[in-house]
């Protein structure tokens, strides 16, 4: 809403600096967005006189003057306009000046003679339109003086933000009466009442509401014989500071009084409208099936089911509260005047104008809620200034169709409630002294105050909105900090956030970077990834995506990563590690909420950091991602899980793992396969792993600590290497160790891995075809002494003859 | 010559060779070659049996001299040798301690984490609750229950994304579903308050998502965090205080807080909440626009409406709930320019906080 602050002045007696009643409108619930100085843009014009006008030598169309503007030098001015003499007094531009056009003005010559000014005309000054010649003002005005001051075109407008409980303020009186019970002055309602004579307006129209749910209130009067034109001067600068452009002097009239009291009005040409024993009758309904509709903008409408629609006996004439209908527009040649001042259903109004990507100041009221009362002092007022503005005569009465008539509410404020909500010790008297200066009614009757709500404050509905007057009035300035107390209440994190917690710091130990990704997803991202989901999966799909490539809930987390690993490499970021925890989601036919998986993923690639003149910076690869894993599971004592080799379209064959807890797959990891890094732009080896939060959380809880002693006695280590087939796993082979070793084996580490170079001659060869050397260090202890050699020499006898029956395997020598 | 003669020519020399031993082996190579079983003094002291009863003690006498005087020497010298073969190693294995360390990476945590992590130590240690609720809403949660009438304009299509309904529902308030985006992290108020009686005293952090598209100053999807109290006797004194503790804990004790009155269709009395300008400490400048201050957070008193919905006693119990911005937070403390930067996972930011 713009607020001029002259027009506000008019209302309500502001004399505080602009400044104080900005912090004030904004301590008090109405933001003043912006201030805006209006004839700031004429900063630099001043009024001159002409001393001589001379012709200029080299051109027959310029003169060459010399005017004062009041400086110890007259200016020397080129000029092309005529309408003007020595003596005359005009606006002048000085150097350094801006005009509303946007030229800012220079020192120039024209030809061969220099110009240190310009003379204006009113086009010239955003005045009006007349560009003929200069704009000669009267012989009284102050030669020196600053022209916006002069013509009283320097204003200052207030931007304020109206929240949507607060229809009243879309109007001058609304935000006059705020102000004034904000600052705590008076204010003047405008008000006005036309004089009337001719024929009754009840023998020209007739209005028929055909569901007062949708309009409460139709008010209609008629005024004959007006002479459209322009507007004058004071109605043009009004209008112009709210913010809207001048049309003619009706239509100005009817935005005048909509900014002036928040009631938007619609002006019909009374002979264009269908009449019948003369006089129109105007219905208000919705439309019917197929009805269209030509509005004012020249635009076809067809009409869907639920628009209000203003008819005359012929169809439709106007979206009501919306857009008026280009037949019955008000033209140059009108002369009678069918003004329409009503209270249309916020929520039609709403749906048709968004419907029709209509938004006008209009519809904006009308969706908030206009007050139904104030239609036919809307009506009065406007036809008065039409009256005044465009001649014509107001026909006697007004036609008022007001079904939707109700008794003002009374609401009950309990002054221990609002002591109670606030924190303050107001007495009844405050309340009272508060809540008065608003137009409420309030009496005090037995502990607690009856208020009676006007019908232009509607969001006052219960207790509580009372309240929030009270507060806010009071000021939240003076309510006084404290802090809850709070009995028996509980914080913290939660056993599960906690465990999160220690995972992210895990990885982040491990060298990780946090990335958070969008939560949307591509669908073209399952080709990408040669996903394939489950026969009873499906994506989340977007009703209203932004983009293709946001249509659907991300079902997992890696084209989010992988997009970000894309990012740093093509800055030139070649060592990227990211780890993200994060929600997938999935949904399957019948579901109504998808459903929601927390997913910890991550990405290796390039280094761990840039090789230094100490360290190589080895490539990231599988067991680097697998590193990261194991270390998480150690953080969070959850040893029972295991890898196992798989097959997944997006990681690279051999290359592949799913991971395991209590036989569960719950994650996977990997390398990305080559068609997938082609696919996201990635330059390769990246280690990809995805797990679920809920199973790695299950994991962690799964491991109850218990003490165990510390060993005492010193350990016995063994070495053994095993010549197996290449197909034994590392994990088969450790785990025939561990069922073999006794119970005196504590622990197996694998600590190398020999095999023949690929294609090796013969005589290089340590090991047959086929067949790669594992090497293992088996610690041996007891807890109650020290073991000698002798001593674990049987069971590791016992374990060797075992272990290579079990995976055929023979020790190497 | 006498064999005393014999032991104090020995003796010198021996002294000498060991003086002239300038290695570790060419020492021992001396002793070996003085002390050892087919060493010359050695050799001499072997000869005493030979000699007669009278002499016998005065050469013993002398030979331990002299044998006592060339070990110690060895002894002295071996000492020198060894002190100076430690240095010569400490001198060569000194290193250009400029050099740069063994690095191992140092992971971070996302900007935005890091600010929730630590509003959400500010609010555990005044004794909140730290909730959770999902990403995916139902309108009732995200805004019926909330006290948004059926035709509020947050719930259009061009403003909050729906999800395709695959129960076979038909959505009674806007289109075709009934299934969204959660716009904000208040539904999470709705779920805490079902589940649970008071006292209630939570904190609610997590994505939410509204259709705005991606530039310096929005983004689809953003970080909220969204605080709920409901107890017996809370009153707006008690939201101010609170909030008031909370900026100070995070922003410094030096900035000023002021509520400002507003509008939340699930509050009231609603406000927003403005912290007084770091650079201009509330005189207004180029940072704030002016203003002297930044707003940061919207707040009110639960409305008894919503109390309605999850069957709290409105006239028993009072409330209030305050919801802000991880990404404006992160901006306001470390002046992002662009928020686009929080998505874009560009490790060369993320390394900056
Ligand atoms: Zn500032």
């Amino acid at each position: 809403m713009r607020v001029s602050l002259k027009w506000l002045k008019d209302l309500v007696d502001v004399t505080m600096p602009v400044e104080d009643l900005c912090d004030r409108l904004d301590m008090t619930g109405t933001k003043v967005e912006a201030v805006h100085a209006l004839g700031a843009m004429l900063e630099g014009v001043v009024i001159g006189r002409v001393l001589t006008k001379e012709q200029h030598p080299d051109a027959d169309k310029l003169s060459y003057c010399s005017v004062d503007i009041g400086a110890a030098e007259p200016l020397k001015i080129v000029c092309g306009a005529t309408n003007f003499e020595a003596g005359d007094r005009v606006p002048v531009a000085c150097v350094g000046a801006t005009l509303p056009g946007g030229l800012t003005i220079k020192r120039a010559r024209l030809r061969g003679l220099e110009s240190q000014g310009m003379m204006c005309s009113p086009t010239e000054l955003g005045v009006g339109g007349d560009a003929s010649g200069l704009l000669i003002l009267p012989s009284t005005a102050p030669v020196g003086a600053s022209y916006a001051e002069y013509a009283g075109l320097a204003d200052t407008v207030l931007e304020l933000e109206v929240t949507p409980n607060r229809p009243d303020c879309l109007s001058m009186l609304g935000v006059a009466r705020e102000v004034a019970a904000v600052i705590g002055a008076d204010f003047e309602t405008p008000s006005g009442s036309p004089s009337e004579s001719g024929e009754p307006a009840s023998g020209a129209v007739r209005v028929v509401i055909a569901d007062a749910d949708l309009c409460s209130r139709y008010t209609a009067r008629v005024i004959r014989g007006v002479k459209i034109g322009p507007s004058p001067d004071w109605l043009v600068e009004r209008i112009s500071a709210a913010g809207t452009r001048p049309v003619n002097n009706v239509v100005d009239v009817t935005n005048y009084v909509m900014y002036e009291l928040g009631q938007p009005l619609h002006a019909f040409d009374l002979g264009k409208l269908a009449t019948a024993d003369g006089a129109a009758t105007i219905t208000v309904r919705p439309a019917a099936p197929g009805e269209t509709i030509r509005t004012l903008d020249g635009q076809d409408r067809g009409l869907a089911g639920d628009t209000l629609l203003i008819c005359d006996g012929s169809g439709p004439v106007a979206l009501a509260g919306v857009m008026g209908g280009e037949s019955t527009e008000v033209s140059d040649d009108t002369a009678d005047i069918l003004l329409e001042s009503a209270c249309f259903d916020p929520r039609s109004i709403s749906r048709t104008s968004r419907r029709l990507g209509l938004i006008s100041e209009s519809s904006l009221r009308f969706e908030r809620g206009v007050d139904p009362d104030l239609a036919a002092r809307a009506s009065d007022r406007a036809a008065a200034l039409i009256a005044e503005v465009a001649g014509g005569v107001v026909a006697p009465g007004i036609v008022d169709a007001y079904p939707g008539e109700k008794p003002l509410p009374e609401l009950t404020l309990r002054v221990d409630r609002v002591n109670t909500i606030l924190g303050t010790a107001l007495a009844s008297a405050d309340v009272v002294a508060l809540l008065e200066p608003l137009g409420l009614g309030v009496v005090a009757a037995d502990g607690a105050l009856r208020v009676t709500v006007p019908s232009f404050r509607p969001d006052l509905e219960r207790e509580i909105d009372l309240v929030e007057e009270v507060a806010r009035l009071h000021g939240l300035e003076n309510i006084t900090s404290t802090r809850p107390g709070g009995r028996e209440r509980i914080g913290g994190r939660t056993p599960s956030q906690r465990t999160r917690a220690r995972i992210a710091a895990t990885l982040r130990a491990a060298g990780l970077d946090e990335h958070i990704g969008y939560s949307f997803g591509d669908p073209a991202d399952l080709a990408r990834l040669s996903w394939d989901l489950a026969s009873d999966e499906t994506l989340v799909e977007l009703i209203n995506p932004m983009s293709e490539e946001q249509a659907v809930m991300r079902w997992t987390l890696v084209p989010s990563l992988l997009r970000a690993v894309s990012y740093n490499q093509r800055r030139g970021v070649p060592d990227v590690h990211l780890y993200e925890m994060g929600t997938a989601f999935l949904t399957a036919q019948g579901r109504k909420q998808p459903k929601e998986r927390l997913m910890l993923a991550g990405a290796l690639t390039g280094s761990w950091s840039r090789p230094g003149w100490n360290s190589p910076g080895g490539i990231l690869d599988f067991f680097d991602g697998k590193g990261v894993l194991e270390t998480v599971m150690e953080a969070l004592h959850a040893d029972r899980w295991q890898v196992r080799e798989s097959v997944r379209g997006w990681l690279q064959p051999g290359r592949s793992a799913d991971v395991i807890v209590a036989g569960d797959v719950v994650g996977w990891l990997g390398e990305a396969a080559p068609d997938v890094l082609d696919a996201f732009q990635v330059t390769g080896p990246v280690v990809l792993f995805e797990i679920s939060v809920a199973a790695l959380l299950k994991a962690a809880a799964r491991a109850s600590i218990l003490y165990r002693d510390v060993p005492r006695f010193p350990a016995v280590t063994l070495d053994i290497a095993l010549v197996v087939d290449e197909a034994v796993t590392a994990e088969r082979v450790t785990s025939a160790l561990r069922s073999a070793g006794g119970n005196l084996l504590e622990s197996v580490r694998l600590f190398d891995v020999y095999r023949d170079a690929p294609g090796a001659p013969g005589d290089a060869r340590r090991l047959p075809v086929g067949k790669k050397s594992l090497a293992f260090s088996l610690v041996y202890r007891a807890p109650d002494r020290t073991l000698a050699d002798e001593d674990v020499r049987p069971a590791y006898d016992k374990l060797v003859r075992k272990v290579c029956g079990a995976v055929n395997g023979e020790v190497r020598s | 010559m006498t064999i005393i003669d014999d032991l104090r020519a020995l003796e010198t020399e021996a002294l000498a060779a060991v003086e002239a031993a300038s290695t570790s082996e060419a020492l021992e190579a001396t002793r070996v070659g003085y002390l050892g079983k087919k060493g010359s003094l050695t050799a001499i002291l072997r000869g005493l049996g030979a000699l007669s009863h009278e002499e016998r003690p005065e050469v013993g006498r002398v030979s331990n001299e002299v044998r006592t005087a060339v070990e110690s020497a060895l002894e002295a010298k071996k000492a020198a040798l060894d002190g100076a073969a430690r240095e010569g190693r400490i001198a060569a294995e000194a290193v250009d301690v400029t050099l740069p360390g063994r690095r191992w990476p140092v992971g971070r945590q996302h900007v935005l984490h890091e600010i929730v992590d630590e509003i959400v130590e500010i609010f555990a240690g005044l004794g909140y609750q730290i909730a959770e609720g999902p990403e995916i809403e139902l309108d009732y949660y995200n805004f019926t229950a909330l006290n948004h009438p059926p035709d509020h304009p947050a719930r259009a299509l061009q403003d909050t994304f729906y999800v395709r309904d695959l129960s076979g529902d038909r959505a009674v308030v806007e289109g075709e579903s009934d299934v969204l985006l959660r716009t904000h992290t208040s539904p999470v108020q709705v779920h805490v308050m079902e589940a649970q009686k008071p006292p209630i005293y939570v904190l609610a952090p997590g994505k939410v998502y509204r259709r705005d598209v991606a530039d310096p100053s929005h983004l689809p999807q953003f970080t909220q965090i969204e605080g709920l109290v409901v107890d017996e006797g809370i009153t707006f004194g008690d939201l101010k205080g609170t909030l008031e503790h909370f900026v100070h804990q995070m922003f410094g004790p030096e900035r000023r807080v002021r509520l400002r009155p507003h509008f939340f269709p699930f509050t009231e009395p609603s406000a927003e909440v403005d912290v007084s300008c770091a650079i201009c400490g509330g005189e207004g400048c180029r940072s704030c626009g002016g203003e002297g201050w930044l707003e940061i957070l919207g707040c009110g008193m639960v409305d008894p409406n919503v109390f309605g919905h999850v069957g709290i006693d409105p006239e028993r119990y009072t409330g209030f709930a305050f919801g802000m911005g991880a990404e404006r937070i992160a901006g306001l403390k470390y002046g992002v320019p662009d928020l686009r930067l929080f998505v874009e996972g560009d490790t060369r930011f993320m390394h900056q906080f």
